[in-house]
Parts: structure tokens; sequence; C-alpha cells
């Protein structure tokens, strides 16, 4: 299959499992806020890679805290995966993107098992479990199965718990993804960008590595069992921006030899050397929302000399899937259709 | 309605009170937890941390031993207190040898005696290494802990006491909640019991009976991945 009947695979199948999705909108990811700020590298940022963003001394960035769903429908107190995907404007005029979400890792290993798994997580109509049947799962110390949220009739949740128990490497996600939460902010949660990159260091050394933002305001979620509030995370943003910036650390872990790397499903250990590589500050919400949240079409693949790819399955098969979805939805075009 | 109002005021009860309330706290440890245990068949796991090739992971290890005292009063603790006071002087100079170990610590929790240190390399030769150079302080310890008679002096019983020190490390939950599923197949081969996501509280209560004392992940460390060895060189302090 060539790489775009792949990427209309891809994009439809995610669309497939938001059935309220709309046309000329993000088929994931639909709800968001475009915010402004800038990079500063750490001082040893250098020392590891030679891109330009981590060699200049500050760099504008345009950022957008998203919501994971495909749905048009804005339900921010919603155990949700947020994302936030960030474009570095660089001296030269080239651009460079990092898409990260605050899941830790991703749910397949490759676009087979992306196409399957999406298969699975189609809506399935959802009802209250009986006080019987929670006492029921009580007595077996099974996880509880969570309430409907008000106005909620259709989740995922069934599917993709069936999904994870037939096939171990989605397992994770899948419960991680079950127990997320909402933040309270969308500037305290760290953000994973999940995949290997291959960054190049000045004395031309190659190093496999990962990416997360980590929030200088901390990390803290809403209180499960208070009733969600749909409406509050952009509006908290400006408030908390027009107040006082907002920081996130750029950490970077450095894997070894038998790590997973190119595996977005495997976390790879804790003890790996971890590099803190700059801070980014974030100003203000950008006052243009339809070209900083809607019409800007992020891409992972988007890279400049210093960081590459890795063979990791799904990141390739990002890169088509976004450029489909952004023509799709016209989108502003992004540099590997202008070349 | 009355019937629609008494349904929620019995689902807020079950979803709010009924787990925290001690009714059920005592019906889960004592009539639950035996039962699924009954059924489940979970062995204790290992202690010290998970064997591995990678660099990464064999520096910076944790050791974590809980050594119940025979003497259980007071009295026995301030002996167990006694053992390490008398002895700093041995035990410093026998770290400072073995030269692998980034923190060592002993602690009194209740009536037990705990040795928690973070160290290079494999867990073995540690022990060998430590029982060659502060084995004497060690022995007057073990000589305090219930079951330590059987492997002194520790000089005349290496391998022996190397296991007796496993066997009293703390098994490392890992830091993913479903490695401890992982965990459960490799030590009882037993799939069926991890094929529903939804009992991971179950597996993990099973386990925590069959381990009653563990460490919580492999814990955070501000430079991981560097050995003693590299930041005294680094730092220019040498041995």
């Amino acid at each position: 299959m060539d790489d775009l009947s792949l990427a209309k695979q891809l994009v439809a199948a995610i669309k497939s499992d938001f059935p309220d999705h709309k046309e000329g909108t993000r088929p994931i990811h639909t709800i968001g806020v475009g915010v402004d700020g800038y990079f500063e590298p750490s001082d040893v940022a250098k020392n590891y890679c030679t891109a330009e963003h981590f060699v200049a001394s500050r760099v504008p960035v345009s950022v957008r805290f998203s919501n994971g769903s495909g749905s048009p429908v804005q339900h921010d107190g919603w155990s949700d995966v947020r994302g936030m995907a960030s474009r570095f404007h660089l001296p030269s005029g080239a651009k460079t993107d990092l898409i990260a979400m605050t899941l830790g890792e991703f749910f397949v290993r490759s676009t087979d098992e992306f196409l399957d798994f999406t298969n699975s997580a189609r809506q399935t109509r959802i009802r209250k479990a009986s006080p019987w049947r929670k006492i029921l799962d009580m007595m077996q110390f099974k996880a509880p199965q969570p309430d409907p949220y008000p106005g909620q009739t259709a989740s995922s949740d069934a599917g993709t718990l069936d999904y994870a128990n037939k096939h171990r490497f989605a397992q994770l996600g899948v419960f991680q993804a079950g127990t997320i939460g909402a933040p309270v902010s969308y500037v305290r949660a760290a953000y994973h960008a999940v995949h290997t990159f291959i960054i190049t260091a000045p004395d031309g050394v190659r190093r496999p590595v990962r990416f997360s933002w980590k929030p200088v305001a901390g990390v803290r979620t809403t209180a499960p069992d208070s009733p969600p509030v749909d409406v509050y995370l952009q509006q908290e943003l400006k408030e908390r921006l027009d107040a006082w910036p907002a920081r996130f650390l750029l950490m970077m872990t450095i894997g070894e030899t038998g790590d997973a790397l190119n595996d977005p499903t495997v976390p790879w250990p804790s003890h790996r050397v971890r590099v803190v590589m700059g801070t980014l500050t974030l100003t203000n919400v950008a006052a243009d929302q339809a070209a900083a949240s809607e019409r800007i079409g992020f891409n992972p693949c988007r890279l400049v000399p210093g960081i590459e790819v890795s063979d990791d399955p799904i990141l390739l098969a990002r890169r088509h899937a976004y450029e489909f979805s952004q023509a799709d939805r016209k989108a502003d075009l992004c540099p590997f259709q202008r070349s | 309605m009355a019937a629609s109002g008494l349904f929620d005021r019995l689902d807020q009860w079950v979803d709010r009170k009924l787990p925290k309330s001690s009714f059920f706290r005592f019906v889960a440890a004592h009539i639950l937890v035996p039962f699924w245990a009954s059924r489940t068949s979970i062995k204790p796991q290992p202690g010290g941390p998970r064997y591995s090739v990678q660099a990464g992971d064999n520096v910076q290890r944790m050791m974590n031993l809980i050594m119940p005292l025979k003497d259980k009063s007071p009295v026995g603790r301030a002996f167990a207190a006694l053992a390490i006071a008398e002895n700093k002087d041995e035990i410093y100079a026998g770290l400072d040898n073995v030269g692998t170990v980034h923190f060592a610590r002993f602690v009194i929790v209740d009536d037990n005696i705990c040795m928690f240190s973070v160290y290079d390399g494999d867990f073995t030769n540690y022990i060998r290494d430590f029982i060659a150079t502060i084995g004497s302080v060690f022995d007057a310890v073990v000589e305090l802990v219930e079951g330590g008679e059987d492997v002194l002096p520790s000089e005349e019983n290496v391998e022996k006491f190397i296991d007796w020190v496993h066997a009293h490390d703390l098994y490392q939950v890992p830091d993913t909640a479903t490695d401890v599923l992982r965990d459960q197949e490799a030590v009882n081969g037993d799939t069926t019991a991890t094929n529903d996501l939804r009992k991971l509280p179950r597996d993990l209560i099973l386990q925590l009976r069959a381990n009653p004392n563990v460490s919580l992940g492999g814990g955070y460390r501000a430079y991981p991945g560097y050995s003693v060895a590299q930041v005294r060189q680094k730092f220019g302090i040498g041995w």
C-alpha cells in the first residue's frame, strides 16, 4: 500500500471512532487553543544536539494545547489524553515541530495494529452499572466501571479494554488512558513525545532520545469524584497567562542499546540518562485563534538538521497521515507539501 | 420517583461510602483476600532489582534490607543501634573500599533493623565485597536478626549469606502498572489471572499479600545513569 492510501485509511479509521466528527476539523485533538511563547535552550543542550533551537539563544514558539477527543463538543472535565504541539520558529526561517501528549506511551506498534485498534475503539452505547454490579465488582477487587458523564451515551472504553486484554503491548497505554483524568490546567500536565528520535552532537555522536515537557507549575488533575466542568481549560489558560507566564522544562532521555527504540508502546526505564534541554516560556493566548489553533498544521516528522526520525513505524506513518489530514481539512500546508 | 431517589442514594453509597467503610475493609481483609488468594496462585516475588545487561540498569541500584530483630523490645532495638554505633568507623572505611556504593544507611523501623543502600553493579559482587570489607559488622547485626545464626560467620558462609541477604531484600514493584502482571507471569507461569486489566487491583492486592513489604518503583534519581566512579572522577575527588 502506498503512503497516501495508508494515510487516507488511517485518518478514516480515526474519524470512524467519533461519529459526531465535523468535516473540516482535526480528526482527533479537535478542540484546542493556540499559545505564543519562546524557547531558551539550556547551557548543555548544544553539546548533545546541533539543531538550531538547541544552539540559538532564544526562539519564538507556537503551541497548541488540545483535548484528545475527535468530537467537536468540548468536554474539558472528562478524563482524556491532552495534547501539546509545539512549533519552533528558527532564526534561519525553518520551522520544526515537537508533538507530545499526556500519555507516556502509545497503544500500538504498527499501522496494521493501529487499524485493528481503531476498529476496536468504535464507540458503543454505555449506561451506568447498577449498584449490585458495582458491589459484585468490589467483591472481586475489579476496577470499577466508570459512570457515564452527564449526557454521555457512548464510549470506546469497552472496545479498547477488550483489545488490551487480547494484546499485551496495548495494556499499559489503555490502562494509563483509562485512569488519566482531567488536568486543572493545560500547563499543569506533563507531555511526552513518545517516539524515539535520533539526535546528532557537534562531535558527530548520534544518540537515540525521547523528549518530555515537564511543567514548572507541577502536575495536577481535577478531583475524580467532582462533577466534570465542560468548559474551563482555555479560559483558565488565558487568565493564568494574563497574570504570569507559564513554563515547561524540556527533558530529554537518552536511550541505550536494548531499549525499545522503534516501539512507542514501551516506555524506557526511568534510570536512563536524562538531560535538561531547555525551558519553554508561554506568554499569552494567541490573538488569532483561527490561525494559531485551527489552520496551523503540525507534523512530528517536521525536523531540522541535528534531529532525525527513528525507524518507529508509527512515527513514520504519522508524517503522511498528518499531511493528508491537513489537506483534507484545508489547513495551512506544511513544508513537505510545498517542496 | 421515590424508587428512583432510593436507587440514586444506594448508588452514591456504593460509590463513595462503601469502599472506604470499616465494614467493607473488614470483609475485604478477612474474607475476600483469603478467598481470592485460595483461588489464585500468587507467589512471592524475589527481592532486589531485576536482571538486566543494560548499563543504565546496573548503576544506582537499590538494596532495601528488612531484617526482623529477635528481641522485639526497646532493649533489642538498642542492641541493634549499638551494633551500628560501635562499628561506624569500620562501616565507613568498608564502604569507601567497596567503591561502588552511592548511599547507605541503617534504619530501625518497628522491630526491624533495615539497611538501605544504592550501589553499582552486580548484587552478589556487592554483598561479596561487603563481606570482605565489613563482614564482622554484618555479623554483629545479623546475629541479632531472626534466622541470622544460620549464615554466621559470613566469611565462612559466603554464598549462603548472599542468598540470605537476597531473601531479605524487598521486591521492587515495577514503575509501570502493567509490568506487575509481567512479574507475576514470570514467577507463577500462569497467565490466566493477568488477561483482564480490570483485575489489576486484585493482582496487586494478592501480590502485596505475598510480599507485604515492597519498594514502590525504581525510585527517583537526579542524575540517573552514572556510577560512583564517574561521579567522583567528574568532581575530581578521586579515591
